[in-house]
């Protein structure tokens, strides 16, 4: 079953897939979620292009044009310092908050 | 950097357009690529892959939203939106603009007469160095006292140059200006020499006056203003050239600069010498009120300058003989009561800051007003459009593009309010200052105030974004689906909120505070106007006229009034004529005279001190309608030869002569020792101001003391202007040559009295009807709103069995309380507030519970019409109609 993104974590899964792979065009950062979580996140579509857009315009990513292997132009992003900077609070909050929630969850 | 940054990028916003379309196209190529490899057919790869993606304009729309800046061409087309909802919707857009503008054209416009009336500094260089000395002398060449015990004068003053570096001294009066085609009355400053350079003002042509034309029997001299100067002489040459004033020759010697005419609004200015002499106010009928002003020192401040001027008074005090000294205490008390040094500005405002201020309070009051009113038609437009909204964002758009385009709307519909605004502001401004009167309008000439402009118009763009926006906000973040599908727009759970009944509450309350100042003011107008002034004015006309030609010597005089008198009473249908040098109301400042009465040890009370010095004819009495009290009016008897007599008011009988029957007792004037006998005691006229006590009045006979200036009195029942032509014609058969001005009915006289206090009466009962059908409209909204919303539930109750009249008693309950609490707060406010109305009323308390009984009733009748009204169609819903409608 597939499950829409949470919402407030897409910009952090995209900052993290970028720290961790470099270069990608917006296709492969879909389908890297999509694959790295087994299947079970889905990145909609609509929703990517806004956020690498905002994003970009924030100064977490820079941008380029390129060519991928089938020699097509695409866009490959990367993430900037500012971008790492504001992953590695995101991640933070994150782990605090789904910390706290996991010991909600605990069976007593 | 931010913002180059999304400049550069708006810049270049094709360019970005461009790069996200093909980078979603590689999106979607790549998808379909791998739906094909996953065993698809190509063409349903290449529709799944479009199906995934979603509304690729909305993305795109949503992704260029993170530019920062919004594209000018979405902007064009929310205005171009915008414009076209204003214009198709009528009933919404237009009150909201004629509202907006009522509220900014009158704020701009009060707030700018205000200002140039009080707020601006006046047009005299350093102007905070400028003081007034109350009660300080311009000395009289007669003044026979020693110089070290005289009351303090301007030679006094001009002697203190380590405090004050220049003095002058300033009177104003009306006088005749002879010219061959257009004789006129002008209004004229007399002034010291000195009275420019202490100004700091200087004449735009020509000098100011010379040292020697301010000494006693100095040569005559005269300065024209701008005005009388382009005016009267077409802005010919006229320095070196001779005006007649008072049948006087006078050389002009200077032009004033555009806009200068202080004091008092003078067309031109004569010499005041120093020390004064008869000559000096001969042409004023003796007398003028005189005001020492002066330049401090530099480096001294108005309080030192005014505790040194103080200092000497003390000073003189302490020399004064023991006869004088009660007196002269008397004198300095006043003096410290009001500052021995006032500041002139704060002179000048003195009287008039208050109910200009109040004036200024009911416009803040009426834009709030305004504006609470606006707010409450967007809240209820915003409502009715929560189905629009949500429909158009089912079919994509996005939150932000729904607001940007309610904020075009309430930006487009305050702007246009700003336009009309701007353009009803001048308009209004110049009918205020033709309805304000000459002492109201102040000193410099008005002109708009752009920063009041600019406030005004802000706070109402401001209303009407916040109040555009803050439901719009609110309907765009609903669920949309369930808004259509509840058939929102006219559910059944649409109730006014609680923001739209606070704004209405708000609005009542506001309009009782105004109400109530317009119900005070009104009240002490009428008490004014039913004021015993101890004359009966109606039915009565007068004339005036000057005897300014030398030739015109006592006998020559008398000849005229009497003979005018006579002509008159044979006159079929004229009840009574005579004459008087001082006719009451006219507001010309008479003269006081100290009566000594022999034998008499008793305090004069201060406001009786001094006797208001009146000529008259016998049959004055009868044809002003002045009541003789006792004893018997002037005969022909009475004249220069004969013994001298007197009448005085009743007031002045018993301060004069308490307990006991003054007729047959005498009197004389200060410095003269001719016994005057009282003959008769006549009712107390209230000659200053209606609502002013009368003060010691006392009357000579016409034919013993001949005024120069005189005004004819006749009672008739004949048509005013038959009357008034056989009065000037009378006139004229006995002296061709002689001028007559201020040819008037009576009444007309009194009007004027009370011309500033009608003026601030209606201006506040305008302001306060305004406030009154923006609050009924301002019910009538909600109400009619929360009809319309409640139609279906009223259709549901109908059908179940409630009577139209149950309807129409839920509707109207819920208004009932709203209406409740705006009175209620609104009567509190009025009640904490209505102390700041004191100075302007008149024989009313500020707590009057008449007029605090009466608002609540006079608001209740629009406050009725505009609940049932719309109230009513409650009773009229029709149970199938509303049923079938969804």
């Amino acid at each position: 079953m597939r499950e829409p993104i949470p919402p407030g974590t897409l910009d952090m899964l995209i900052l993290q897939t970028l720290a961790r792979q470099g270069e990608l065009h917006g296709f492969e950062i879909a389908e890297w979620i999509h694959r790295t979580t087994a299947d079970v996140l889905q990145v909609e579509e609509g929703s990517l292009y806004p956020a690498l857009q905002r994003m970009l315009v924030r100064g977490w990513l820079a941008a380029e044009w390129g060519k991928t292997d089938e020699n097509r132009r695409a866009r490959y992003y990367r993430v900037t310092a500012a971008g790492r900077k504001h992953l590695e609070r995101e991640v933070e909050s994150y782990r605090r908050v789904s910390f706290a929630i996991a010991s909600v969850l605990q069976p007593a | 950097m931010q913002f180059f940054r999304g400049l550069w990028r708006w810049v270049r916003r094709d360019r970005f357009a461009e790069d996200l379309e093909e980078e979603m196209r590689l999106h979607i190529e790549l998808r379909a690529d791998k739906l094909e490899r996953e065993g698809r057919s190509p063409a349903d790869a290449r529709y799944e892959a479009r199906r995934a993606f979603g509304n690729a304009a909305a993305i795109e729309e949503r992704s260029t939203d993170m530019w920062g800046f919004i594209s000018l061409d979405q902007l064009g087309q929310d205005l171009r939106f915008a414009l076209r909802r204003v214009r198709q919707n009528p009933a919404f857009s237009v009150p909201i603009i004629l509202v907006l503008a009522l509220g900014i054209g009158a704020t701009t416009a009060v707030f700018s007469a205000v200002d140039a009336a009080f707020l601006r500094p006046l047009p005299f260089a350093n102007p905070h160095e400028l003081l007034t000395l109350p009660r300080v002398n311009v000395p009289f060449e007669m003044q026979r006292e020693e110089a070290n015990s005289r009351i303090i004068d301007i030679q006094d003053v001009a002697g203190m140059s380590h405090v004050f570096s220049r003095a002058a001294a300033f009177a104003s009066g009306d006088l005749n200006l002879a010219d061959a085609e257009n004789p006129a009355r002008v209004k004229a400053g007399v002034v010291t020499a000195g009275f420019f350079a202490t100004l700091g003002v200087r004449p735009y042509i020509g000098r100011a006056f010379a040292d020697e034309e301010g000494k006693p029997s100095g040569p005559n001299a005269a300065i024209l203003s701008y005005g009388l100067w382009q005016r009267q002489y077409g802005g010919r040459d006229m320095i070196g050239r001779t005006v007649m004033l008072h049948a006087k020759p006078y050389p002009v010697v200077g032009i004033m600069p555009p806009g200068f005419s202080f004091p008092n609004e003078s067309d031109l200015w004569i010499p005041m010498s120093i020390p004064t002499t008869f000559e000096t106010f001969g042409p004023f009928r003796g007398f003028l009120p005189s005001r020492v002003i002066a330049r401090t020192s530099p480096g001294v401040s108005a309080e030192a300058a005014a505790a040194q001027l103080l200092a000497r008074w003390e000073q003189r005090l302490s020399v004064q003989d023991s006869t004088r000294r009660t007196n002269f205490n008397d004198y300095v008390q006043e003096v410290r009561k009001s500052g021995a040094a006032v500041p002139l500005h704060k002179n000048l405002v003195g009287t008039r800051d208050r109910p200009l201020a109040i004036l200024m309070g009911a416009t803040v009051l009426l834009l709030l007003i305004a504006c609470a009113n606006v707010a409450n038609l967007l809240l209820s437009d915003a409502a009715r459009r929560r189905r629009e909204i949500a429909v158009r964002q089912v079919l994509g758009a996005t939150q932000r593009r729904i607001v940007r385009q309610l904020l075009a709307e309430s930006v487009l519909l305050s702007l246009g309010a700003a336009l009309v605004g701007i353009a009803l502001a001048p308009a209004a401004l110049s009918l205020l200052r033709a309805m304000l009167p000459a002492d109201l309008a102040g000193l410099a000439p008005a002109q708009l105030d752009l920063r009041v402009l600019g406030f005004a118009t802000l706070l109402s763009v401001g209303t009407a974004i916040v109040f555009g926006l803050w439901p719009a906000v609110g309907a765009a973040r609903q669920d949309a689906t369930s808004t259509i599908k509840s058939g929102g727009g006219h559910g059944s759970t649409g109730r006014p909120g609680p923001a739209r009944q606070l704004l209405v509450v708000a609005e009542l309350a506001l309009t009782v505070m105004l109400l109530v100042g317009a119900g005070l003011m009104i009240r002490s107008f009428e008490r004014v106007m039913s004021q015993n002034s101890g004359m009966k004015p109606d039915r009565v006309a007068t004339l005036e006229m000057s005897f300014a030609r030398s030739s015109q010597g006592n006998a020559e005089r008398l000849r005229v009034i009497n003979g005018t008198i006579e002509r008159l009473r044979g006159q079929p249908g004229i009840e009574a004529v005579g004459a008087v040098n001082d006719l009451p109301l006219r507001g010309g400042g008479g003269v006081g005279l100290l009566l000594n009465v022999p034998g008499a040890t008793h305090k004069i009370p201060e406001s009786m001190r001094f006797a208001r010095y009146l000529m008259a004819s016998g049959g004055y009495f009868d044809a002003l309608g002045i009541e003789l009290l006792r004893g018997r009016t002037f005969t022909a008897a009475d004249d220069s030869l004969g013994s001298r007599v007197a009448i005085v008011s009743q007031a002045t009988a018993k301060a004069y002569w308490p307990g006991s029957d003054p007729i047959g007792r005498t009197f004389s004037f200060p410095g003269d020792t001719v016994p005057v006998t009282l003959v008769g005691i006549v009712a107390d006229v209230r000659e200053r101001a209606l609502e002013r006590e009368p003060g010691a009045q006392m009357y000579l006979s016409i034919d013993a003391q001949t005024p120069s200036y005189v005004a004819i009195v006749a009672r008739s029942g004949l048509p005013p202007a038959t009357l008034i032509a056989q009065m000037t014609e009378a006139v004229r058969s006995m002296d061709r040559g002689q001028a007559v001005f201020n040819v008037r009915m009576m009444d007309e006289v009194v009007g004027r009295s009370v011309a500033p206090r009608r003026t601030n009466t209606m201006l506040i009962a305008i302001f306060a009807g305004l406030a009154l059908l923006l609050a009924a409209l301002g019910v009538y909204a909600v109400v009619a709103y929360g009809v319309t919303q409640r139609s279906r539930e009223f259709g549901i109750r109908s059908a179940l069995g409630a009577t139209s009249w149950s309807l129409l008693g839920m509707v109207s309950r819920e208004m009932v309380a709203v209406l409740l609490a705006g009175v209620g707060i609104g009567l509190l406010a009025a009640w904490a507030l209505a102390r700041v109305l004191a100075a302007l009323l008149y024989g009313v308390d500020v707590h009057d519970p008449f007029t605090f009984a009466a608002v609540p009733l006079v608001l209740l009748i629009p406050a009725a019409v505009a609940t049932l009204v719309p109230a009513s169609r409650a009773m009229r819903v029709n149970p199938t109609e509303v049923m079938q409608a969804d």
